[in-house]
């Protein structure tokens, strides 16, 4: 439970990513290129409802549904998470507090109604996999740019959207994956899918499937990660998400996770 | 009180049979929540399997409402216990009624207050006294009993200042009689006769309540309270009446609930993929028993203190480890406690199979006496909300707070399933 809830607040970053970049005259490199990705408008705040479908190889189905709340605070960025299915974790809350600063460690907190405490957990490990889904802590959208090198490969047209073709090779010789193929939509700059390559080849594969804009701002309403390597599939749906509606402060306190409402 | 239980127990049940048959076909208002669960745990012990030690199912039912600016909760449970049959029954719970205002809230009535970093183990954390009737078997939730308390928070951005009134004492509960946790606190003995009064427990008025008052900062990197609570120790000193008659020496206990001031720091932080806890509390006026067991027991203050390291590595796994132990203070020989006890924790736990199958092992190791607790248990989420679980509970030692329930050691299995 507890490594789960630390990855809950890369969930956040689906919905919650600063602004915009302008990238140079000659076009847009690869790294430009995921820069806008990284940066595209999204509000001052945000409020959402998200629900994960587990599906397994005989279409058994596990869901997990989570209310998520963000806020900026200037470059930082706070994020309160409840869970709400499935019903033994209900009423559990994570806090995030975001820096924008690399090296400024994010501050996490967990509270569980069963022990009725909210406690310090530490800093996540990037290759887990978050509520037993199929998307990592990377795969949520909390990886820096810096973290890769990217190529342009160049334009492709999918689902009916012009895309760039990146191939983003990790600095990091450790890494979970070796190599990565992303499609950027050019007008919403949002990752329309990508392909996740390991040592022994496609381990998996994400999809945008429903993209919209909702007051004036791009959002991935419904989305899945197909990972061929488990034979298992993650859809993840926004039922309903609402931009800039003046969330307090006090939402985003220590002291407002005791109160199991949000 | 029961009886007030069972018409809640009759409305929630009526809630949720539409709950149950789907989310949508619920008959409870919007503003009103229903959830709980069921579970039911049988053990063998270990060195005879045909004998039981624990053997019961347990439904809990919460209420949750939210109307307009008043939120309230109410809790209760419904017990079979094949083991010890004074458990069986249904009781309430938690019962309160809170309001959140700009930067303060309030809640009223019965509820369980935790404090401090500690896992498992009490050090600030004593606002809501232990249930230790089958301490071992239960979750650390279900041994914790509500207090009728007000608690007001004052909330500020990184500051919390927290002001609890306790008007009611409620002592904690141990095991007695037939109960297979239940430790004889008297011994025969010849050319004694021993016998016990009720014990003595402060009545409800103003100079009675307890209080306490906490200071929170929660900053970046770093968490640190202080605390002071001025109660009544949960545990009564077992005062003596001593007679001497026809070359008998009759012993009468009187137990007795003192005052007790308990003044607790605390901190919690993270460092990479580590968080260290640290936990402290003077205790002043808690009252000892003496070795030679015929005199009344001696007020001696003392220190408790725990450190500890959660270590996250990844990939599922979870490393929880904590050294904690008590100094006496101006100890004397006389006394039956030791000057310096230490206990040593360590959990370890990994998740399989996409998170549903979580293997843990969690041990207590009491570093004076040698002895230990030891609980290795399996938990398979077999669907969402419904856990099967087993373990293997084991008591080593001859002595101490563990080594007593050696010859308890049990294996268990436990189905619960969250609603």
């Amino acid at each position: 439970m507890q490594r789960n809830s630390l990855h809950i607040a890369v969930l956040a970053a689906l919905v919650s990513l600063p602004c915009s970049v302008s990238p140079s005259q000659a076009g847009p490199t690869g790294r430009e290129i995921m820069q806008l990705e990284d940066n595209r408008p999204d509000g001052e705040d945000r409020k959402s409802v998200m629900t994960m479908t587990l599906i397994n190889k005989r279409g058994g189905e596990r869901v997990r549904t989570v209310k998520i709340f963000s806020r900026d605070f200037g470059k930082d960025k706070k994020s309160t998470m409840v869970f709400q299915k499935p019903a033994d974790v209900r009423g559990t809350v994570f806090l995030n507090w975001e820096y924008d600063q690399p090296d400024h460690e994010d501050d996490k907190w967990l509270y569980m109604p069963a022990l009725k405490k909210e406690r310090r957990i530490s800093g996540a490990s990037k290759n887990e996999y978050f509520m037993g889904t199929d998307f990592t802590y990377d795969d949520m959208g909390d990886r820096n740019v810096d973290e890769d090198t990217h190529t342009l490969m160049g334009e492709e047209r999918l689902r009916d959207r012009d895309c760039w073709k990146i191939e983003a090779i990790p600095v990091d010789p450790e890494d979970m994956y070796t190599r990565r193929i992303l499609w950027v939509d050019k007008e919403a700059h949002l990752l329309l899918q990508g392909e996740y390559y390991d040592k022994d080849g496609l381990v998996k594969v994400y999809r945008a499937l429903d993209v919209r804009r909702e007051n004036g701002i791009w959002t991935i309403f419904r989305s899945e990660m197909d990972n061929i390597s488990r034979e298992h599939k993650t859809l993840m749906e926004i039922s309903e998400i609402h931009y800039d509606t003046g969330l307090g402060e006090e939402l985003f306190r220590v002291s407002a996770l005791q109160r199991g409402h949000f | 009180m029961r009886a007030g239980a069972l018409v809640l127990l009759a409305v929630c049940l009526l809630g949720s049979r539409a709950t149950l048959a789907g989310e949508e076909a619920t008959v409870l208002p919007e503003w009103l929540q229903l959830s709980g669960w069921l579970e039911t745990i049988q053990s063998v012990r270990a060195n005879h399997w045909d004998e039981a030690v624990t053997s019961r199912a347990r439904l809990r039912l919460e209420l949750t409402a939210r109307y307009q600016w008043l939120d309230g909760f109410v809790s209760m449970d419904a017990e079979k216990n094949w083991q010890i049959e004074d458990e069986t029954g249904v009781e309430p719970h938690e019962a309160w009624l809170a309001h959140v205002g700009d930067g303060w809230d309030l809640r009223v009535g019965r509820q369980i207050i935790i404090w401090g970093k500690a896992d498992g183990v009490q050090i600030t954390d004593i606002i809501s006294p232990p249930d230790y009737t089958e301490s071992v078997s239960r979750d650390l939730d279900e041994i914790r009993m509500p207090v009728e308390a007000a608690r007001f928070r004052l909330l500020g951005s990184s500051i919390d200042t927290e002001l609890i009134l306790i008007p009611t004492f409620k002592a904690a509960v141990l095991p007695t009689g037939d109960n297979p946790w239940a430790v004889s606190s008297v011994a025969s003995s010849d050319g004694y006769r021993f016998s016990s009064m009720a014990a003595t427990e402060p009545a409800t008025s103003l100079a009675n309540t307890e209080v306490a008052v906490k200071m929170s900062a929660y900053l970046s990197g770093l968490d640190v309270a202080a605390s002071v609570f001025h109660t009544w120790d949960d545990y009564a000193a077992l005062h003596r009446q001593v007679r001497e008659a026809n070359g008998i020496t009759e012993m009468t206990f009187a137990p007795r609930h003192h005052r007790l001031t308990v003044f607790g720091i605390e901190f919690s932080r993270p460092w990479s993929d580590f968080v260290f806890r640290g936990e402290t509390a003077y205790y002043k006026g808690r009252y000892r028993e003496l070795s030679d067991g015929e005199r009344d027991p001696l007020p001696k203050d003392s220190v408790k203190w725990l450190g500890g390291v959660d270590w996250t590595p990844g990939n599922d796994w979870s490393v929880i480890t904590q050294l904690t132990g008590e100094c006496i203070l101006e100890h004397e020989d006389i006394l039956a406690d030791r000057a310096n006890t230490l206990m040593a924790t360590f959990n370890v736990s990994k998740k399989l199979l996409r998170q549903t199958l979580t293997l843990s092992n969690m041990v207590y190791l009491g570093l004076d006496d040698r002895e230990i607790f030891n609980r290795f248990k399996v938990d398979y989420e077999a669907r969402d909300g419904l856990h099967l679980l087993a373990g293997f509970d084991v008591f080593g030692g001859d002595d101490g707070q563990f080594g007593i329930y050696k010859d308890n050691s049990q294996l268990w299995v436990k189905v619960k399933y969250s609603f």
